[in-house]
């Protein structure tokens, strides 16, 4: 497949699908990537593969989610199917297990939804950032238990997201207020606690988010309140930020952006550490931060 | 009569060994070259991961082991120490280069031993050793207390040395012999001398004591190679364990080595039987220690950027490999090389990097918090990681990330994987080392003598010289191990997954 193609497909997953997240249509990709190949070589299919994994990091979508789905799928379907004869009984191989794979990723969104709800009380408020999928599908799984509760959404710049989030909650009709990002800390005094998604979930155990999670953190932590945080284990991701300098260029800006001079950018995420976050709900159960390297070396030593 | 034929002994070997010295200067330069170029090819980090077995085939000098060479060089002036097989690794020859020496260090060795005739393991080890021990215990142990208790620090009775008693049984180590090979002697006396220093130096200036062992070692009759081994090495450790107590790298080592001669096929000859033992320690250096620090160095040297201020604390080797190796791959950092008294090892530090080119910048630890709002990264090397995820490392680590973590400092702590230690702690009065408490009371660097000199004259004076400490995890930002950058809270996770124990 040609890198235009990688692209156009891969944009077009995420745009016709809308329950599909940045890192699963990663994965979709490499598997229609994996699908039309017609040379023979092992060699062969996995430089394909790591063109593919550029191509779609040039587009605009979260990189950081991108990573991790490639590197999973390197991990788990292209990785240790050598063992057969054949090109096209590996490939056979590979095509079987990924695509159970995939279903697994998908149950994923669930299982985090059900660990999520619990927490949701009645007469609960709660403070969200920017739109996603798991928080908001987590939201709308409290609400068909008839719970009570209200949603603060921030406005999210730059992209306004939290517009959409709000929306998407009044259509629920879940209640919920649209605050300014500068409102934070003004708010932060009535939630009870602070539900966000992430991006990426790194070995540290904090996450990379869109911007402004991390002042979302430190505002929960003066405040006392629990700061929790919804991703599926597909976001686990091998990089280990020291601080937010420490994060690579190409998770912080978009391909564009990074054409330009990289001091006059505003970054689109932050990395939250893991001292500011309270709980981890995954789909492999509800974790500390601390948990999460361990969880990451079981996957991938 | 037989301290006087050992002492020829020693002699017949360093003649040698001079001779093989000259030699092993020269190729090892060219071998270096030999181990840049190939090094290149396999610059990337997960490339390096995964072709880790290639790897250790492909570089055959260690070059992590040089610097201690140097170390050890410099400091041969003082003691003078003899270490062939060590060279020999170094110089990186190729097998059967290495196999012809070794061949001659054991003519040469043989040839001294029949002139003696007296040949050091033929009396059965053990049980001497335990007699010497049922004597000296009963009469020493209450002059002792007399003499030596006023100067103490109660909190850490259990860790002071019985000096007089050490002393005793040193004496009776050395006139029974007991099969303690002599290397085992010179290597003691450069522990309890601090001649080698640093938890990575002295485990490979042990591994190479074994295997000079392996080389003189004789199968005592009726015996089978392996198990008399064991029990020799077991008779060698506790005589060094007397000297200075072992570093936990060094425990590691010895407990692998032991496991390894457990685990192996007694159906080869003795000749067999060595080969394979010398191979295995060879492969320990190679895998656990010098593969280990190159994984490390890459993995660090991600996360040097340049315009860095790197902040380091006393010497550790590996830090120094990777300030120096991200130095070569024109990083532009500045280093400030925090230091401490007695022991001074940042001056150690200090001159390497300044060697290398890296510009410095050198202060005591009482200067930390000054400089600490000018840094960007904390690297420090670690003593051992314990299963609760602290780190034990040299006195004043604890302080200096205590002040990192003040001012919001990232914190580096750079392990191998065979420094992992099972043992859980929380405080440094448990399991530490008093040093020498003389240290203390000599101050070098003022011209005027102190009052301190005659401590011993004042009867409620009692100088502690801690040697290690013990930094919570919470002050530590990520342990880098070959393995893997990890939080503090996840060793537990690694000593699980650990082959082989």
């Amino acid at each position: 497949m040609q890198t235009s193609e990688v692209k156009s497909k891969f944009e077009s997953i995420l745009n016709e699908q809308e329950d599909v997240s940045t890192g699963i249509a990663a994965i979709m990709t490499l598997m229609e990537v994996l699908k039309h190949y017609n040379s023979i070589t092992i060699q062969g299919l996995i430089e394909e593969l790591k063109v593919a994994m550029e191509a779609m990091k040039d587009t605009n979508y979260s990189a950081a989610a991108i990573t991790s789905g490639c590197e999973l799928f390197r991990r788990f379907i292209t990785l240790g199917t050598m063992d057969y004869h054949t090109f096209d009984e590996c490939k056979e191989i590979m095509l079987k297990r990924g695509n159970l794979f995939l279903k697994k990723l998908k149950e994923a969104k669930g299982k985090v939804m059900k660990l999520g709800s619990q927490f949701i009380i009645d007469g609960s408020k709660i403070l969200t950032h920017s739109r996603s999928r798991v928080v908001l599908h987590t939201l709308r799984e409290a609400a068909k238990q008839n719970r009570y509760f209200e949603v603060f959404v921030t406005k999210s710049q730059p992209d306004d997201s939290g517009i959409r989030m709000c929306k998407d909650l009044t259509e629920l009709n879940i209640p919920c207020t649209l605050i300014l990002d500068s409102a934070i800390g003004y708010v932060m005094e009535e939630v009870d606690f602070v539900m966000v998604g992430a991006e990426a979930v790194v070995e540290s155990g904090g996450i990379v988010n869109k911007i402004g999670s991390y002042t979302m953190a430190v505002c929960a932590k003066a405040m006392n309140k629990p700061f929790y945080v919804l991703a599926e284990s597909f976001k686990f991701s091998r990089v280990f930020p020291l601080n937010q300098s420490d994060l690579p260029d190409e998770y912080k800006y978009s391909p564009e952006m990074r054409k330009r001079d990289l001091s006059k950018e505003h970054p689109l995420v932050d990395y939250t550490p893991p001292a500011l976050i309270t709980l981890l709900f995954t789909d492999l159960g509800i974790l500390t931060p601390s948990a999460v390297s361990d969880e990451l070396i079981k996957l991938y030593l | 009569m037989k301290v006087a034929a050992e002492k020829k002994d020693i002699k017949v070997e360093t003649k040698h060994i001079q001779k093989s010295k000259n030699e092993g200067c020269e190729l090892s330069k060219s071998q270096q070259t030999r181990v840049t170029s190939k090094k290149s090819n396999s610059e990337l980090n997960t490339h390096f991961i995964t072709n880790k077995e290639k790897l250790n085939t492909n570089i055959q000098a260690p070059s992590s082991i040089l610097p201690f060479i140097e170390r050890t060089k410099l400091e041969e002036s003082k003691v003078k120490v003899v270490k062939e097989p060590e060279k020999a690794c170094i110089e990186g020859l190729s097998k059967a280069e290495i196999k012809a020496q070794r061949r001659a260090i054991q003519d040469a060795q043989r040839n001294a031993k029949i002139n003696q005739k007296s040949i050091v393991n033929d009396k059965q080890p053990e049980k001497s050793i335990k007699k010497v021990e049922n004597k000296k215990a009963i009469p020493l142990k209450t002059e002792v207390f007399k003499t030596l208790d006023k100067h103490r620090v109660s909190l850490f009775n259990h860790l002071y040395f019985e000096e007089f008693e050490k002393l005793q049984s040193l004496k009776n180590f050395t006139i029974c012999n007991n099969g303690v090979h002599p290397v085992f002697f010179k290597l003691g006396e450069e522990y309890r001398s601090k001649s080698i220093l640093g938890s990575n130096a002295r485990c490979l200036a042990l591994l190479s004591a074994f295997k000079t062992l392996v080389i003189d070692f004789k199968t005592p009759p009726n015996q089978e190679f392996y198990r008399s081994l064991e029990l020799t090495i077991g008779v060698c450790v506790s005589y060094l364990n007397k000297c200075r107590p072992l570093a936990v790298s060094m425990t590691n080592a010895v407990r692998t080595i032991k496991l390894l001669l457990t685990q192996s096929d007694i159906n080869e000859t003795d000749i067999e039987k060595k080969k394979n033992v010398l191979e295995r320690i060879d492969r320990y250096i190679q895998d656990d220690i010098d593969t280990a620090g190159e994984a490390i160095s890459l993995r660090v040297q991600e996360k040097v950027s340049n315009g860095d201020v790197i902040l380091t604390y006393g010497y550790s080797s590996l830090i120094k490999r990777i300030l120096v190796d991200a130095h070569k791959r024109e990083k532009r950092f500045k280093v400030i090389v925090l230091d401490s008294r007695p022991l001074l090892e940042g001056k150690e530090m200090l001159r390497r990097l300044v060697c290398n080119d890296i510009p410095c910048s050198y202060l005591l630890i009482n200067a930390a918090s000054f400089v600490m709002s000018r840094v960007t990264k904390v690297l420090l090397g670690a003593h051992a990681l314990l299963a609760n995820g602290y780190v034990m490392s040299r006195t004043g680590t604890a302080q200096v990330a205590l002040v990192a973590n003040a001012y919001k400092k990232p914190v580096l702590v750079c392990c191998e994987n065979y420094k992992f230690c099972e043992r859980a702690q929380t405080d440094s009065f448990v399991y530490n080392e008093i040093g020498d408490c003389e240290a203390l009371a000599t101050i070098n660097t003022s011209e005027r003598s102190t009052e301190l000199v005659n401590w011993k004259n004042y009867k409620k004076l009692a100088p502690l010289n801690l040697m290690y400490d013990v930094t919570p995890s919470d002050l530590v930002t990520a342990v880098v191990t070959e393995i893997a950058v990890l939080p503090c809270t996840s060793v537990p996770v690694i000593l699980r997954i650990r082959p082989g124990e």
